[in-house]
């Protein structure tokens, strides 16, 4: 970079703003300002309320040992390794277009010309890093499972990975330009090297979706939101959908569907069976804590979603010209069949492993089918949602009813599943809170019903 | 029948003797007049060519006609009953392309085809070679194995075409269907239609097309701007 590339770069900032001051440092550290105040306000109380509900005895035992380092690493691992499939959608250097189009697009080095955009994202993941660590470490000394001294290390250790985070988003952004790398070239080769790696194209493609993503999210519409991230599937294009009856080709559709996309498959039958074995397992103590179903809710509602693409593609066809023999309603119910035949197999299957290993009873997997059921109605309202109301983005209603609105579903897996399953493992007589379940269940799965049918006169 | 400039064409089922009417049908929301009182009556065998300028109110009469939206005034009636597509008997009867169909981004064309036919009760091998046969008629077959988002504007809209003509009918109801098709095709597309009305299908066509319209129609109605 030379001095008269910045030189460059100067006069064009000083262009782009004209007679308006420039408020890049205030806009830059407003959002810190925020965030340090929101991680004071409720992370640090939220940390610690989770690490006193995690039985600060139980946590201080199992947290320092080998085992809970190994835990440690393999989710950090596991996290660090979707950061570049991250940096593939959107990546930490995204201009806006007319200054892709303006500016980077002209001879100046791009090392000269997104290294501001760098910078801010850089920051960005080492200040949220450090604030990560920071709050976790003040709720693990605020609820007493360590000594205060781990507010340091923790906040050092946030900043490092928020390093590491930063370098393999721009690694995963590199990676996705449609020119590929030039040969020769390899990864990590520098951030510099990186910078210069990015192309106009690539670029382009992730700011104009940046926009489009961004105008959906404000709008409520998540269907932009889901349909612009993902890509598009070309994967076994050879193998063909077979004729079979109505209820039956809408399932075989569905099984072709997770054939093409086999990464949302293993990942979803992986947390179906994570979630599944979490649930059986929350059952075999009364001093399980209340957190161990939780979490195991939260990975199977997460599993369970991703078998269930075919339900959303049904709910964001709505609308369009009709051309499918069925009706509304009972092809949505027909498109519950793979992901619940899937969480099924993969319950039976844990179920069976963890019956030999003498961890659960063959009963159990009774309990994590009715969950199942749970999933599938709350899948069914998450999909059939639709737009949210205008009410909901009014002054007066705020972020806070807006994330409501959205997480209803979501809400009323976790409040069912984990208020029942807490309850079964505290209880003698399980099928009380069995027939809980299915009662709550039943309303969950009546509640997406009405959502469907909605969506259905709507359309 | 022929297609593919000679290749045999998939037979059809038989069309019922539907009659599809609207009477003095208009629509309004609040004070925008989106569609001015108009009369149109469809019987088997029979084309309807709907004309007019843009926003005289093609699509919306067609809308209304297939019962996916109500009339402010007048009456649509499939043989005498209220046009509404939640009902079996008017999906049954009625295969609208009005805009764009449901598409799944993750299959193929001819899955698409083999999807819809199956759901209409065609099972087996004869359905699967159904599919094949209504792409070859539409000149699209070397494209079966194509996802939707890997078709060019033209090409989406002779897959569109596609998805309308292999489900079963007795009426169809098309908006603009030459529109982004080069002459060949719109000429193909005639012909094919044209087989349509022989067997018996009855056609209300919003087209802009004057070689279309004159081979196609029996009755021309004219949409006055609204």
């Amino acid at each position: 970079m030379t001095g008269a590339d910045q030189q460059r770069l100067r006069q064009v900032r000083a262009a782009i703003l004209g007679n308006r001051p420039d408020t890049s440092v205030s806009t830059t550290l407003y959002p810190v300002y925020v965030a340090v105040i929101a991680a004071a306000s409720y992370g640090v109380p939220a940390a610690q309320q989770l690490f006193r509900s995690l039985d600060g005895k139980w946590l201080a035992a199992h947290a320092w040992t080998p085992v809970g380092a190994i835990v440690a690493v393999s989710v950090t691992a596991l996290l660090l390794a979707l950061v570049p499939l991250v940096g593939r959608v959107h990546g930490p250097v995204v201009p806006p277009l007319p200054y892709l189009g303006l500016v980077v697009a002209s001879p100046m080095p791009r090392t000269v010309t997104l290294a501001r955009n760098w910078r801010l994202s850089f920051g960005g993941s080492v200040i949220g890093g450090m604030l990560v660590g920071a709050v976790g470490g003040a709720g693990l000394a605020i609820a007493k499972v360590s000594s205060p001294v781990v507010l340091l290390p923790a906040t050092v250790c946030g900043a490092l990975l928020g390093v590491l985070i930063a370098e393999l988003w721009l690694h995963g952004q590199v990676h996705a330009s449609p020119l590929g790398l030039p040969s020769g070239s390899s990864l990590p080769g520098g951030r510099r090297n990186a910078l210069a790696l990015l192309d106009i194209a690539g670029l382009q493609r992730q700011s104009a979706s940046n926009a489009t993503i961004g105008g959906a999210v404000l709008a409520g519409d998540l269907r932009t939101v889901r349909l612009d991230a993902a890509r598009p599937s070309t994967h076994a294009r050879h193998v063909r959908l077979r004729a079979s009856g109505p209820l039956v080709v809408i399932a075989r559709r569905d099984l072709l569907g997770l054939h093409r996309a086999p990464w949302s498959a293993l990942y979803g039958l992986g947390f179906a069976a994570a979630g599944s074995a979490g649930l059986m397992l929350s059952l075999q103590s009364p001093r399980t804590p209340t957190v161990a179903p939780l979490f195991s809710l939260i990975v199977a509602y997460l599993g369970f979603g991703a078998l269930c693409e075919g339900l959303r593609l049904h709910a964001d066809n709505s609308g369009t010209s009709r051309l499918l023999g069925l009706p509304y309603r009972d092809t949505a119910l027909a498109h519950l069949a793979v992901p619940l035949s899937a969480w099924a197999l993969s319950a039976i299957v844990v179920n069976a492993g963890l019956s030999l290993a003498g961890l659960v009873r063959p009963t159990d997997s009774i309990w994590v089918l009715g969950i199942g059921v749970l999933l599938a109605g709350s899948h069914l309202m998450a999909s059939f949602r639709g737009l949210p109301p205008v009410g909901v983005f009014g002054p007066r209603a705020g972020v806070p009813s807006m994330i409501f609105w959205y997480g209803k579903p979501f809400l009323a897996t976790l409040v069912v599943g984990t208020a029942t399953t807490a309850w079964a493992a505290r209880i003698a007589t399980t099928w009380v809170a069995f027939s809980w379940l299915l009662l709550l269940t039943s309303g969950v799965v009546a509640w997406g019903l009405v959502l469907v049918d909605k969506r259905d006169r709507r359309s | 029948m022929l297609g593919r400039r000679g290749a045999a064409i998939p037979a059809v089922h038989e069309p019922a003797d539907h009659v599809l009417r609207a009477t003095g049908v208009g629509k309004k929301i609040d004070e925008a007049v989106l569609l001015l009182p108009a009369d149109v009556q469809l019987r088997r065998a029979q084309c309807v060519v709907l004309r007019g300028p843009n926003g005289s109110g093609k699509t919306t009469l067609l809308r209304i006609l297939a019962g996916t939206m109500s009339a402010s005034e007048g009456e649509a009636t499939l043989d005498g009953s209220p046009v509404d597509e939640r009902q079996d008997a008017t999906r049954t009867a009625v295969a609208a392309l009005i805009g764009a169909p449901a598409t799944y981004r993750d299959l193929t064309l001819v899955d698409h085809l083999v999807l819809i036919d199956s759901t209409w009760g065609h099972v087996g091998e004869p359905a699967d070679d159904r599919a094949d046969e209504i792409l070859e008629l539409l000149e699209i077959d070397h494209l079966a194995e194509r996802f939707p988002h890997e078709l060019s504007s033209g090409q989406q809209q002779l897959f569109h075409l596609s998805m309308v003509l292999v489900r079963p009918s007795s009426i169809l109801l098309l908006d603009e269907p030459e529109q982004r098709l080069d002459p060949d095709k719109r000429e193909l597309l005639t012909r094919i239609l044209l087989d349509r009305k022989a067997d018996g299908s009855g056609l209300l066509i919003a087209c802009h097309d004057p070689a279309m319209t004159d081979a196609l129609a029996d009755t021309v109605v004219d949409l006055q701007s609204a």
